[in-house]
């Protein structure tokens, strides 16, 4: 049978010659870095093809056929989980791989190419992940995409078109989904197709580099079929194994759909993005002066700068060392970047749940518990709905109503409307916050030496007494406060 | 340079035994992974259960009156189906059947196979008087019309000619025309819209409602 195919193919003749391959100094785990990625990647297509049965590419209908996946189709919700963990799994396992060629320097003369053919893969994988965050077109696909949409558009030199080419107008939506669509499913995969046998014909050229020694005494070499092979499976399938199950303990959340009315929900990058979401942030605590550069620098000048650097680092990097202990220059620079990234992505992550608490969701999970009740009801631009009672419903009242004026951190209009934080009348009596936030004030007041004299209307009616005990409760408990908590028979009983 | 130095020297017994227990573990392993992919990719094809809007859809009063203006000579009745088409919102669609007035023993003496064996449908052919046609011709699917000159149903695809309470007389289809049920819930009419599998002579559902 085989032979009846190798005589009018050569398929089995060629797949022998391809499995039969030298490894130099034999097969190791160390060689599994990049094997694995490409098993992620083809995951990725196999899961990728599947939920194009399903999924449709359209602002009306991005988000229902999402949620169709997860509720109504046998198994989708595996399906699309598999796709979720799978893309972690293959930018993490990319990473690895990337870190390990530039410790052991193993981009050197002669795989110069191989390794900036790597570099560029590695930025198509991050463009697949980028457009992919979209597709679901929930709250957090929207607002997540907007922000590195604009992040894109504020480069200086042809910001502007960018901004529109990717978002294929003024604004985004379904011509934007089907623009990240045509991205992610064609575009992409076919370049990365592509860039990947090219890296695997280069490496089939050149052979594994080995581990970082100078001397290259005549090693032994090793089998890859079945030596090597096996520890690619043993990798794989141990990949396989963590995906599936975070597929089943951890499944893909989806969040309310989007609404770009909403104003309460907190987007969150994904965790290979944030931390140059976190970095935009930080630099955003600077002094208004350098901001501005600080921001452009974060966003656009550093990563350029970073991926100029990666590709052309077998060029400037020429000393032809690959030990660890002649190429400080370099491995400390790796170091700083990958510690500084590390950092950074904690800070994020930090920061992105304080935000979450402070608008009363306890993150994707909670928003999309709401997403089937508050469907209809989002487009009010009430947004998510918080979980009634307790400090997150009078952030939520907080940010619907009071925010506007005094703050969304308390810290009050200057001249017109008066800080909440560390206020004084805030964090004393009770009864006398009841009063102003039912009946309002008016005329100017004075906090902490300052004179504010702008009007604040009565809430009585327009808020329920719940809702005001719920804000009251809020803000003496926010931003450094220490007052009481308020119960609604307390407001019920004031005048 | 040399592919395949490696594979000159065939290895100690042992070396080689531990290369049959590798190349065992990576089918295996590649077995397992394969059905843990293959088995919810391929469940997730499975077609879903029937998602309709509701058996029965009601006749307005404008609609009935218009169904009973029906006699031997069929005439279209139009009413609205409620439909659910996988994530698209649920929508009414206007659509037609065709009605006649008849009687069940004309039915039973010129279309038996409607009462017994495999082309048998589970109610009664005539209701409230009258016996209502869905508009879809049973050979493949297209949508046929009555004419009047020629004092039958023909269908335009291929010709397929029926008579005037949908019995089979000529062309390829391979049953006669399909009755639907009809019902008084309340005073209120209603039917209901099922799909048979075409071009066979037995009724087999498709869709209900």
């Amino acid at each position: 049978m085989l032979n009846w195919l190798d005589q009018r193919t050569g398929f089995v003749t060629m797949t022998k010659e391809f499995l039969t391959e030298d490894v130099p100094g034999g097969a190791s785990y160390w060689y599994a870095f990049g094997s694995a990625t490409v098993f992620a990647m083809m995951l990725q297509i196999a899961t990728g093809i599947f939920l194009t049965f399903y999924y449709s590419p359209s602002a009306a209908t991005a988000w229902e056929s999402t949620k169709y996946i997860i509720d109504k189709v046998p198994a989708g919700h595996l399906v699309l989980s598999l796709h979720f963990w799978g893309a972690t799994a293959m930018i993490a396992f990319l990473m690895m791989h990337m870190l390990q060629v530039l410790l052991w320097g193993a981009y050197k003369k002669p795989r110069e190419l191989q390794w900036i053919v790597g570099v560029i893969l590695f930025i198509v994988t991050l463009v697949l992940g980028l457009t992919g965050y979209l597709l679901p077109w929930d709250l957090n696909a929207l607002l997540a995409s907007k922000v590195a949409i604009q992040i894109a558009g504020s480069a200086p030199i042809l910001g502007k078109d960018v901004l529109l080419f990717l978002q294929d107008g003024s604004g985004i939506g379904t011509l934007t989904i089907n623009r990240f669509f045509g991205i992610h499913v064609w575009l992409t995969p076919a370049v990365l197709i592509l860039l990947v046998a090219m890296h695997l014909a280069i490496f089939r050229w050149n052979g594994p580099a080995g581990a970082p020694v100078d001397e290259t005494p005549k090693l032994k070499p090793g089998r890859f079929w079945p030596d090597q092979m096996f520890m690619d499976t043993v990798v794989s399938f141990a990949m396989f194994v963590v995906i599936f199950v975070l597929s089943i303990v951890s499944p893909a959340p989806l969040d309310a759909k989007a609404d770009p009315n909403n104003t309460q929900f907190v987007p969150y990058p994904a965790w290979y993005f944030m931390a140059l979401f976190s970095l935009l942030d930080v630099v955003g605590g600077a002094p208004t002066w350098a901001v501005d550069f600080l921001g452009l620098f974060a966003t656009i000048i550093f990563p350029t700068l970073l991926i100029v650097v990666l590709i052309a680092l077998p060029f400037i990097d020429k000393n032809p060392s690959r030990r660890l202990s002649r190429r400080p220059v370099v491995l400390t620079c790796t170091g700083l970047v990958l510690g500084g990234a590390i950092v950074l992505s904690f800070v994020g992550q930090y920061h992105v749940q304080e935000q979450q608490m402070l608008h009363g969701l306890g993150g994707p999970a909670a928003a999309s518990t709401t997403a089937t009740t508050t469907t209809a009801a989002t487009t009010g631009g009430g947004g998510a709905a918080a979980p009634a009672g307790g400090s997150a419903a009078g952030a939520s009242v907080y940010t619907a109503n009071c925010a506007g004026c005094h703050g969304a951190a308390g810290a009050g209009t200057p001249g017109a409307f008066p800080p909440l934080a560390n206020n004084p009348v805030v964090n004393g009596p009770a009864a006398k916050v009841i009063t102003i936030v039912n009946n309002g004030l008016n005329g100017p007041v004075t906090v902490g030496g300052a004179t504010y004299n702008g009007v604040m209307p009565p809430w009585k009616g327009n808020l329920t007494p719940a809702q005001i005990a719920d804000v009251i409760t809020y803000i003496r408990s926010s931003w450094g406060n220490t007052g009481s908590a308020v119960t609604t028979a307390d407001v019920t009983a004031a005048k | 340079m040399g592919h395949a130095e490696a594979y000159k020297d065939p290895g100690t017994p042992e070396e080689q035994s531990r290369r049959t227990f590798m190349v065992n573990a990576v089918l295996a392993l590649g077995g397992v992974i394969s059905l843990g992919l293959v088995i919810p990719l391929v469940d997730s094809l499975i077609p879903s259960e029937d998602a309709t809007g509701g058996a029965w859809s009601p006749l307005t009063p404008d609609e009935w009156a218009a169904l009973q203006k029906a006699t031997d000579k069929p005439i279209k009745v139009t009413f609205t189906l409620h439909s659910v088409d996988g994530y698209l919102p649920p929508s009414d669609d206007e659509q037609f059947v065709w009605a006649i007035k008849a009687d069940e023993a004309t039915f039973k003496a010129q279309r038996p196979e409607l009462f017994d064996g495999s082309g048998k449908v589970p109610y009664p052919v005539v209701n409230l008087g009258f016996t209502i046609f869905s508009p879809i011709c049973p050979h493949l699917g297209c949508r046929f019309s009555w004419v009047d000159a020629q004092s039958k149903f023909i269908c335009p695809c291929h010709g397929s000619e029926f008579s005037n309470i949908g019995a089979h007389e000529a062309g390829p289809a391979p049953r006669g025309l399909d009755p639907l049920p009809l019902r008084d819930l309340n005073g209120k009419a209603e039917l209901t819209w099922i799909e048979y599998k075409q071009n066979t002579p037995d009724h087999i559902v498709l869709r209900i409602g």
